[in-house]
């Protein structure tokens, strides 16, 4: 008897949500249709408005023969042109990007709660963590492209009106750790495709040299500053109980990836002149031949 | 002598209007009038073959243009654009060494129109990069992505990289220094990969340097394999959208 009326009161009440929600709801026709109508119209109008303004670009014929300085990539992957200054060409180009569409593509599977679904930053510190996250992203990308182009050195003897000291010449750029220490010579080729019995196999020796220093500016410092830097703004966010949730993290990480993302393709456009040198955007002059 | 107050015969706006709404052509097209009714608003959505892709209601929230300011349904709008500007430029362009960089130049100056629809191609696929990454900006920072729309997440991944191939496949056919050089330095980070880069830079520019195979390589990729594979995993993409509920709502 009491089941049968709690059964009775929920079904009431369920009945009553539906009730609500289908008041909330709107028709598609035409509430949204229009909107999507007015949305491509506009946007055709504007494009071809666009299209009758400027012209798409059209140089000389292709010609194998003289190769622009600079040449350039397509725009959208200009962060891995960037990347490429920087770090061994198979991280940049390949890996990195294989890396981060995968980790893109994880993300649900990572942050699976609720929070936050359906309504714009609606979890308590998402605002602040997305501000944060584009923060560090867009900082520390900004610093370490003026590090490895010298700016410190630069503005070091601007302030003090002497010269870089010759002993920290290492630290100019982090290629020069590589070029500016006494590496011992047997440290610059080490022959690991001795190790590897391929030829016991039949098959053809594998020629493996490692040069220790090399490794270290091409691969071990970018690979630990792109892993590192992000787990250590987590840590940070955690310990300072500015991030509590996975979403909370997840903002954190995805702002900071976009704002990276940005401003790698923003430096890699308008910041590289000639020979890919880091000048402010008025002194990049178009590629010459 | 009184006069008997006669119904007034009708005019000749009615009558045309008749003559072409209530004829027997047009109404074997359009099966009804006017949806003006919440019935047949909902019925003019759920059997119209290009509407029914839509649920029929759906909540106010997401009606506010700044839910979604429809970056989406752009990118799509975008794709459709894309796809007849550009079948009308394969009527005037060729993919062999010798004939692209003319046939653009002469679709810039003998074709009627041919600058304008070599230029809203351009602008377009431009556009579409933009869109189909803010897109997945707002589906990030909307929490669209929870469960149970985790699949549709990597999908829609799925489908930022193949804009992104459409976009780079379609830079090179101008064969200009601007498209040659570009797709030089792009091929060379594939080729830089380790094992496999140089394999698949050879499969990619069907060579060792880009040339007539690279040429008709990227053409056969930009205007048919990618589209088409594109095209399938939007499917899923829309499909899945509906079947999970239209777009998220807060639990």
């Amino acid at each position: 008897m009491v089941a049968a009326a709690q059964e009775n009161a929920t079904s009431t009440a369920v009945r009553a949500k539906a009730r609500r929600q289908r008041d909330e709801e709107l028709l598609v026709w035409p509430d949204l249709v229009f909107v999507e109508f007015i949305a491509a119209m506009v946007f055709l109008l504007s494009l071809t408005a666009l299209s009758i303004a400027i012209n798409a670009p059209l140089l000389d014929r292709a010609n194998p023969g003289v190769t622009p300085n600079p040449s350039k990539a397509p725009w959208y992957f200009l962060n891995l042109q960037e990347l490429l200054l920087h770090m061994d060409p198979a991280l940049a180009g390949v890996v990195v990007p294989t890396i981060a569409l995968i980790a893109l593509g994880a993300i649900p599977y990572f942050d699976n709660t609720h929070d936050g679904q359906g309504e714009w930053l609606s979890t308590p510190r998402a605002g602040r963590l997305t501000f944060l996250g584009a923060a560090v992203g867009s900082i520390g990308t900004i610093l370490l492209i003026l590090y490895d182009a010298s700016k410190h050195v630069v503005i070091f003897e601007g302030l003090t009106g002497s010269k870089w000291p010759v002993g920290l010449n290492f630290l100019r750029t982090s290629r020069a750790l590589q070029n500016d220490l006494p590496w011992p010579e047997w440290s610059k080729k080490i022959p690991l495709g001795d190790f590897i019995p391929s030829t016991q196999l039949g098959l053809p020796k594998i020629v493996l040299d490692l040069n220790i220093a090399e490794f270290l500016v091409a691969q071990i410092i970018p690979v630990s500053t792109m892993v590192g830097l992000p787990i250590l703004m987590s840590i940070v966010l955690w310990k300072t109980g500015v991030a509590k949730t996975r979403r909370d993290h997840m903002i954190a990480q995805f702002s900071g990836f976009i704002a990276v993302f940005i401003v790698l393709t923003i430096v890699g456009t308008a910041f590289r002149g000639q020979g890919m040198e880091l000048l402010p955007p008025w002194l990049v002059k178009p590629p010459i031949s | 002598m009184a006069s008997t107050e006669r119904p007034e015969g009708r005019g000749m706006g009615d009558r045309i209007y008749d003559a072409i709404f209530h004829s027997y052509f047009w109404q074997s097209i359009f099966r009804s009038g006017y949806p003006n009714t919440p019935r047949n608003q909902m019925l003019a959505v759920a059997t119209n073959v290009f509407l029914h892709l839509h649920p029929t209601r759906i909540h106010r929230t997401h009606v506010k243009i700044t839910h979604t300011y429809c970056l989406g349904g752009l990118s799509f709008f975008l794709f459709l654009g894309l796809t007849i500007t550009g079948v009308l430029l394969m009527f005037y362009y060729v993919p062999s060494v010798e004939r692209a960089y003319e046939d653009i130049m002469r679709l810039e100056t003998d074709v009627r129109f041919g600058i304008l629809m070599r230029n809203l191609h351009r602008w377009m696929a431009h556009g579409m990069v933009i869109m189909v990454l803010m897109h997945m900006m707002r589906v990030f920072y909307t929490g669209a992505y929870k469960p149970p729309r985790e699949f549709n997440w990597v999908v829609g991944v799925v489908l930022l990289v193949l804009t992104l191939l459409l976009s780079f496949t379609g830079y090179l056919l101008p064969w200009d220094q601007l498209a040659f050089w570009a797709i030089t330095v792009g091929t060379n980070m594939v080729g830089s990969a380790p094992l496999l880069g140089e394999p698949n830079r050879f499969a990619l520019i069907g060579g060792f340097e880009v040339g007539p195979n690279a040429l008709i390589r990227f053409y056969t990729l930009h205007v048919i394999a990618l589209p088409l594979l594109a095209s399938v995993f939007m499917a899923v993409h829309f499909w899945r959208i509906r079947r999970d509920g239209g777009l998220a709502r807060p639990l």
